[in-house]
């Protein structure tokens, strides 16, 4: 039986079609975006609940600037002998001044930091007042507080980088008051600045910490706060009137604001 | 058995996720498109502060001169300066004022661990504190008093943060002779080449001195330190490692001086009897 002949767009169909149909049978990852992107969300959701993704993306400016920086970076603080000047600073106004746009990734990776930083507390206080850290999310909002603790983290041990005298002299600082933690506090001292005293290996840990030890446990961090986001579901605002917006054991109110307002979902029993 | 609280949760969880089933909207395109416009001014905004950062920055844009955003960068590190001025970046300003306010040696454990500890600590119980199912604002009112607190808190030590003056050395030198005389070192020439070290050195970036000085840290007030007769030996180890000396102690060795300028300096403080 000769096999039908199929139409050109039906062969260009295939030929697109191909290759997910080969990811999507071997990983089901097709599957998996398309679950993503076509899941439900509830249809009030409002303009306040875009500041998690907002985070994420400063997240990604930074991961993205810094990937660039470490190109040129180097956590190295004995002095240059022809110059005199460190050689971690020197690489920062290298960065700052010779190199093509570098002024502008080291601008945006430096500014990038307080926006990130910002958009976690303004992304903190929306969930807060929303409630949204209520049953079944309570995990999600401890991940969230991690991800936030990591993020200063991030600020503390970045600000040391440039090895300038305000960088050098405010994580002498703060790893002194590190230091005065009852029990761990001299160990965290210690490990941070890899000896007793802040001293040749103190940048070069900083560094590793910066760019590998907590970026590493952020990318987890945040993959298990969106995994999470896409499998409880993303709140309505508290004053929505599905029933995900209002308190269950609270007496019925007369004004129709606590109870569900469409007649189909009333009649499932609330 | 589940608790009649355990059971009723869980139905209104099971409610929400039907009701999002029915009538909620695909993500893509609808909240999509929100956060892409939203990811869009996030990318603007930080481009545009890394442009501005760079081009007020005052000459040719390669200075140590300060722009409207700050310096591009400092003069070098040098730990053999101590003329320095801990600060750190501005979102941690908050914890940086926090140990102005409390004072050492009693409670700036508070300030450096104690409060930063418990704050934390209540903020990842936050989920288990407030177990009542009630999202809506109006019905929390311990939670928007709470809120409303660490908002205000948070600003305002971020804001004397940021308005925290630093004294400057020379400014200070001035004032050597005056504190000479209100302490009575005025003929004791040792003394009064400690006091100015003691402008220059930076130690009133963080202690205060006869009502002139920081108050940063935690760090104490040393107009009357020489009252407490410890002695030079005791302000010379001190100087060199204060950990070791006073356990906790978050200022940062001074060895870096040489024993000479030490000694200087705890004559200096030794001499330091309160003023009149």
């Amino acid at each position: 039986m000769a096999t039908r002949r199929l139409t050109r767009s039906q062969q260009l169909q295939q030929t697109i079609l191909y290759p997910l149909d080969w990811l999507e049978e071997r990983s089901g990852l097709v599957g998996g975006v398309k679950y993503f992107l076509f899941r439900k969300v509830p249809g009030d959701i409002n303009w306040f609940q875009t500041l998690g993704s907002a985070a994420l993306t400063a997240f990604l400016v930074q991961a993205l600037t810094g990937v660039i920086l470490a190109m040129y970076y180097k956590p190295d603080p004995t002095i240059d002998p022809v110059t005199h000047l460190p050689v971690a600073y020197q690489s920062v106004t290298h960065i700052t001044n010779d190199v093509f746009a570098g002024w502008l990734v080291r601008g945006m990776h430096r500014w990038g930091a307080s926006v990130f930083i910002i958009l976690m507390f303004l992304h903190m206080g929306r969930v807060f007042l929303f409630g949204a850290y209520k049953y079944p999310r309570e995990l999600n909002w401890i991940i969230g507080v991690l991800i936030l603790a990591s993020g200063l983290g991030e600020g503390f041990t970045g600000y040391l980088l440039p090895w300038d005298q305000t960088a050098y002299w405010a994580t002498v600082v703060g790893i002194n008051i590190n230091g005065t933690a009852p029990f761990l506090g001299p160990f965290l001292a210690q490990f941070l600045q890899g000896g007793t005293y802040i001293n040749a290996d103190t940048l070069p840990r900083f560094y590793s910490i910066h760019m590998l030890l907590i970026p590493g446990a952020l990318f987890a961090l945040i993959g298990l706060h969106l995994y999470l986001v896409v499998r409880l579901g993303v709140t309505s605002p508290p004053w929505s009137k599905e029933a995900a917006g209002t308190g269950p054991l609270e007496p019925p109110s007369q004004n129709g604001r606590s109870g569900l307002v469409s007649p189909r979902a009333r009649r499932r029993g609330r | 058995m589940p608790s009649d609280r355990l059971v009723e949760r869980r139905r209104v969880f099971q409610q929400y996720k039907e009701d999002v089933k029915d009538r909620g909207k695909p993500f893509y395109p609808y909240a999509m498109f929100h956060d892409t416009v939203m990811s869009l001014v996030v990318v603007t905004v930080i481009l545009g502060l890394a442009i501005i950062w760079k081009y007020t920055t005052p000459g040719n844009h390669h200075t140590t001169a300060a722009g409207w955003l700050g310096k591009l960068y400092d003069k070098p590190a040098d730990p053999g300066t101590i003329n320095f001025v801990p600060r750190p970046d501005w979102y941690f300003y908050f914890l940086f004022y926090l140990l102005r306010i409390f004072k050492w040696p009693h409670s700036v454990i508070l300030g450096t661990i104690g409060i930063p500890t418990i704050a934390l600590v209540l903020l990842l119980a936050i989920p288990f504190l407030d177990v009542r199912a009630e999202r809506r604002l109006l019905r929390r009112p311990v939670a928007i008093v709470a809120s409303i607190l660490v908002v205000l808190s948070m600003g305002v030590l971020t804001y004397k943060g940021a308005t925290a003056k630093e004294a400057l050395g020379t400014e200070l030198l001035a004032k050597v002779p005056s504190w000479a005389k209100k302490q009575g070192f005025s003929n004791n020439p040792t003394a009064i080449a400690g006091a100015r070290l003691f402008a220059e050195s930076g130690c009133l970036n963080c202690h205060t001195y006869l009502g002139t000085g920081g108050h940063n840290l935690g760090a104490p007030n040393l107009s009357a330190e020489g009252a407490k007769n410890k002695g030079i030996a005791f302000q010379i180890s001190h100087l060199k490692c204060p950990a070791c000396v006073n356990s906790g102690s978050p200022m940062p060795s001074f060895a870096g001086l040489g024993q000479a300028n030490l000694t200087k300096l705890a004559t200096f403080l030794e001499a330091s009897k309160g003023g009149k």
